[in-house]
């Protein structure tokens, strides 16, 4: 009979107390597993975002990545030079600006107005309808709307409506342009309730009624400063040697490759998720080992009489700790395993209570699976179950054969 | 020795600011500036060293001031990982250091006006009158609404966790029960053999439940004491503010123990039940 079989009889014999410590372990390596998922989810999720846009370089006017973008003087110009490096593939202009939307004389919402020059494949999915025209000759101001947008005015592919463009520190109110509606999309980096519309730069620059705008005007060139410039690096030089050479041209700008971003966003707006998902690991780690640790002792200090007796019957000292070790790590193995599931649909529920947060993309995700999470967890658990049988294989080893069985006999 | 640092001049703007200590004479009729504490010891100055702030980082638009004070950042959950390097000036002085000469509105731009009402009760249609006198001003209410308060999301994430750990600590507790239970077969089937009830016998595990609830729950609320200045210690120190990150208040430590205290009674009876219900000779094993 294996030490395992016997481990094994063991908890059969004592299953209350097995099924409610692997119940502990389960509930308790859920909460685990769901910390280790949140403890890079956010970053994974993130980077997820930045790249599914093909761009991997983003060159803003300001230092870091706030909020309030510094318009670019010279967009249309420094799009034309970085679309000349070697190391650059392709180059998008983005400029946002807050507008509203009216879709009849007496409805109107207020939007977050995207102008780009990406004619098509942008950072969405069409839902109905087409994506943005790539020549814009036939019609001057086709837009996208995002889905939540289209349902609260009722508009579809097709529908006219007017927007006009409500500029930071512009007082007076530009005339509203003639818009057709070509597509209801999903945007990727539009929070859930947001009203978001996307045209091409084209059409922005018209809302804008430009020459009072575009310093580029006086240049003889068209267009408007962009606030956001997307690159993608070539292939085999990769992204760090293209915002290399962006720095070259313009030495004035902050170029991010995706992954610099991804750093920025972990040193800064993740700290608080990081530092929760550490705490609640190591706190979880604990409990399960004192859970375990204490129900063994308790269970061997019941259990001396008949150690002692297998003792005496000449089973060795290493083959009782064999068989603790093994009901350590039956229940222990048994909860980590439960804690899998578990964990996965307490990560739905805790997911979707967090991107409850305003303002955070719809496709942001707090808890994303990943197989080293799955890893840690079961490295974790199993340092866990063995930790936690040491102490009772300990008192089993040093166990008087003749003392305990004279005292549990006696006694 | 000059030392340059990127300063947010408070209320207007954002400005590339030069800063260093004078080892002239404290200038007395330079204006006031009140630096953050971040700030001051980054720079090594105290107060009454004159210090330069520049609208670049050339240098060309400078003004000198005097350290009239240092003041520790309002702690902002939302920024608590940003070094606070900030600086207070009057607002005068920061118009003549950053405006536009060119521009004549510029000395009249301001980047927010913060407006305090009668009635508290009327943002919105001050909100929605203003907008309508003056396109392109936004108005912001300085205090959230419940549902668009990014810390009511996490007060409800961390009650899920705190819900997730009460479930598993119920059953460690429940699992410790049912061992002692055990462990009182004998005891328990002689005390019924002898006469006493199961009321009083169910009573007395009852107590004895309540009992390690209230010394559990105790000793958890003096930890989470304990733990408090430590973890706060330990996060001030890490990101430099005053942010209080963990708080322990009466309230909270009241709801600990009127969870508690439920939970260990209702583990004390829940684990005993099958020895208080069953026949007194099966619990000799008869």
């Amino acid at each position: 009979m294996t030490s395992l079989w016997l481990a094994w009889r063991t908890t059969k014999r004592y299953r209350v107390r097995a099924v409610l410590a692997v119940v502990g372990v389960a509930v308790i390596g859920a909460l685990l597993f769901d910390m280790l998922l949140l403890s890079r989810g956010l970053l994974a999720s993130f980077a997820d975002l930045l790249n599914s846009g093909g761009f991997d370089v983003r060159i803003v006017g300001s230092e870091g990545m706030p909020i309030v973008r510094l318009p670019i003087a010279g967009s249309t110009r420094l799009a034309n030079e970085l679309r000349a490096l070697p190391e650059v593939r392709d180059v998008v202009l983005i400029r946002i600006e807050r507008a509203t939307l009216w879709s009849n004389e007496r409805t109107s919402r207020p939007v977050t107005l995207v102008g780009t020059t990406q004619a098509s494949g942008g950072p969405y999915t069409i839902v109905r309808g087409d994506d943005l025209p790539r020549d814009s000759s036939f019609d001057r101001c086709p837009i996208l709307v995002s889905r939540h947008l289209a349902a609260s005015l009722g508009v579809e592919p097709g529908s006219s409506v007017k927007i006009s463009v409500n500029p930071d520190g512009v007082r007076s109110a530009l005339p509203a342009v003639s818009c057709r509606v070509t597509g209801v999309v999903n945007f990727f980096f539009a929070s859930a309730g947001e009203n978001s519309v996307a045209t091409t730069m084209t059409a922005l620059q018209q809302a804008l009624s430009v020459p009072a705008f575009a310093p580029d005007a006086s240049a003889g060139e068209p267009g408007v400063d962009a606030d956001l410039i997307l690159a993608a690096s070539q292939p085999a030089t990769g992204p760090a040697a293209a915002v290399r050479a962006i720095h070259r041209v313009r030495p004035d700008l902050r170029a991010y490759s995706n992954e610099d971003v991804v750093a920025l966003f972990n040193q800064n707006g993740f700290a608080y998720f990081r530092q929760i998902s550490f705490v609640l690991s190591s706190l979880t780690t604990v409990f399960a080992f004192l859970l375990v640790a204490t129900l063994l002792t308790v269970s061997v200090n019941q259990r001396l009489g008949e150690i002692a007796a297998l003792r005496a019957l000449g089973i060795s000292r290493g083959r009782i700790a064999s068989i603790l070790l093994w009901e350590s790590a039956l229940l222990v193995g048994g909860g980590a395993l439960l804690a899998l599931p578990l964990g996965g649909l307490l990560a739905l529920g805790l997911d979707h209570l967090l991107r409850q947060m305003p303002g955070l993309p719809e496709r942001l995700h707090f808890f994303v699976f990943q197989w080293r999470a799955v890893a840690t967890h079961a490295a974790l658990f199993g340092v866990t179950a063995a930790a936690a049988a040491a102490y009772p294989m300990w008192l089993t080893a040093r166990l008087p054969i003749a003392a305990t069985l004279r005292r549990e006999v006696v006694g | 020795m000059s030392r340059w640092f990127r300063v947010t001049a408070i209320a207007l703007l954002s400005a590339a600011a030069l800063a260093h200590a004078s080892d002239s004479p404290v200038d007395a009729q330079a204006p006031g500036v009140l630096l953050s504490r971040q700030l001051a010891a980054r720079a090594h100055v105290s107060i009454g060293d004159t210090v330069t702030f520049a609208a670049d980082p050339e240098g060309t638009r400078r003004v000198t001031l005097r350290v009239a004070g240092i003041y520790e950042p309002t702690p902002d959950p939302m920024r608590f990982t940003a070094q606070r390097l900030e600086a207070h000036l009057h607002l005068p002085d920061l118009v003549a250091l950053v405006a536009d000469g060119a521009d004549p509105a510029a000395r009249e731009a301001v980047d927010a006006i913060n407006v305090k009402l009668t009635d508290p009760g009327d943002a919105a249609r001050f909100g929605a009158e203003l907008a309508a006198r003056a396109p392109g001003v936004a108005v912001t209410p300085t205090s959230r609404a419940r549902d668009d308060d990014p810390f009511a999301v996490l007060d409800r994430f961390h009650v899920a966790i705190s819900a997730v750990t009460v479930i598993g600590a119920t059953a460690f507790l429940l699992a410790l029960m049912v061992i002692r239970a055990e462990e009182r077969r004998d005891t328990v089937a002689i005390l019924r053999l002898i006469g006493i009830s199961r009321r009083s016998l169910l009573a007395a595990v009852a107590i004895e439940g309540l009992l390690i609830a209230v010394v559990g729950a105790i000793f958890g609320v003096l930890t989470a004491f304990a733990a408090e200045g430590l973890v706060n210690r330990v996060f001030q120190a890490r990101y430099d503010t005053a942010l209080v990150f963990l708080r322990v208040t009466p309230s909270i430590a009241l709801r600990s123990v009127a969870i508690a205290l439920p939970l260990g009674v209702a583990a004390g009876i829940g684990a005993s039940w099958p020895l208080l219900r069953g026949e007194i000779l099966s619990l000799f094993r008869r």
